[in-house]
């Protein structure tokens, strides 16, 4: 197993930061989507004191890993692809990496003007963005709101697309993100 | 006889009225604010209705009697606001308004300490409050800050007891000008 990206497929680094924050975001929008739906209670406060915990720990790791990105340049999409496919493949990464940092970001400029500064996971307190206002917090709680939701069409689009190449097309662009060789291979 | 009754009269006769300045606490020019601690990260909030008399010679307290609506009580979210008001909290239908009556006031230096009973949701406890007197552009104004146990006046009972989600420590600052 590599550590770095090579020509074949992502190295085992890569690999673990892309399944760690899969594994994360995922528990991250679940959280989120039950705890908002709460009225106000304990279970509310603590569900959304884990999901901001939770937030940060995703923004910190999405920046190490693209700053690991940076220095070890993914592998490059099969030519077999057409052209456009690369395109989007490319868009829909990088845009991955803007929302997974301005959603979070997002999240803490919300949680700061409401007032509900972060104690993150009560072992350390978290600066906050802004001073206290309801408005700019209205305005915060929406614009999470819509990036979120950008995230989880963008997430529909990737995972459809990882299937389609692994099931359908068989070309071994999905394998290069798993730590085991395709067992077929066009 | 009626010789001898004149001087129990005497008795009847008020303390000099200049003893004692009693004034109005004027709710508009002040406010009460607090600080509890909401999964360990400060959480601040005020009370916009309060008010009381509070009675003084010269820049000596003798009297304090306030009261506060938690009615009133903004932090901000609303969804917060209307939780504070149901019976878990300040059961504002039950209990309007809570107040604080001293008993005695003693001078420390720079400041005073009025020794009196706090009430909050039916419960009294005694309490010190350390505070000030002082004129401020010919104004009285009355500061100081003081720290309670929540759970002491039942304020977030049942699931709310937990103290490590929601603390048990409230510090309360006032400030209000007197009219």
């Amino acid at each position: 197993m590599r550590f770095r990206n090579s020509a074949e497929g992502y190295g085992i680094i890569a690999q673990a930061f892309h399944w760690i924050v899969a594994a994360l975001v995922f528990v991250q929008i679940g959280m989120g989507l039950y705890a908002a739906d709460l009225p106000v209670s304990l279970a509310r406060l603590q569900w959304l004191s884990r999901h901001k915990s939770l937030g940060l720990g995703i923004l910190a790791l999405v920046l190490l890993r693209f700053a690991w990105r940076s220095l070890n340049p993914p592998p490059a999409l099969p030519d077999s692809m057409p052209r456009w496919e690369r395109r989007a493949a490319v868009a829909t990464h990088r845009l991955f990496y803007v929302l997974l940092i301005l959603a979070p970001l997002a999240g803490w400029f919300h949680a700061s003007a409401a007032g509900l500064s972060v104690n993150w996971f009560g072992l350390m307190q978290v600066p906050d963005l802004v001073s206290k206002d309801r408005e700019l917090a209205e305005l915060f709680k929406l614009t999470h709101r819509v990036l979120v939701g950008l995230l989880a069409l963008l997430l529909v689009g990737h995972i459809g697309a990882a299937l389609h190449h692994a099931f359908l097309r068989r070309d071994g662009v999905m394998h290069r993100m798993l730590p085991w060789r395709p067992r077929r291979n066009v | 006889m009626t010789r001898r009754l004149i001087p129990l009269l005497f008795l009847f006769v008020p303390v000099p009225a200049s003893a004692d300045d009693c004034r109005a606490v004027d709710g508009a020019r002040g406010s009460v604010s607090f600080e509890v601690r909401q999964a360990g990260s400060p959480f601040r909030g005020m009370f916009r209705g309060f008010g009381g008399e509070i009675c003084f010679t010269q820049d000596r307290v003798t009297r304090i009697d306030v009261w506060l609506h938690p009615a009133t009580v903004d932090t901000g979210l609303p969804e917060v606001d209307a939780a504070l008001k149901e019976t878990e909290f300040f059961a504002v239908k039950e209990f309007p308004r809570l107040a604080f009556a001293s008993t005695s006031v003693e001078a420390r230096e720079g400041r005073q300490l009025a020794h009196g009973a706090l009430h909050i949701k039916g419960k009294g406890h005694n309490l010190d409050v350390p505070f000030r007197l002082q004129q401020e552009e010919g104004r009285w104004v009355v500061s100081g800050s003081l720290t309670l146990d929540r759970l002491r006046y039942g304020i977030g009972t049942g699931e709310w007891s937990d103290t490590r989600w929601l603390g048990a420590e409230v510090k309360v600052v006032f400030r209000a000008a007197l009219r």
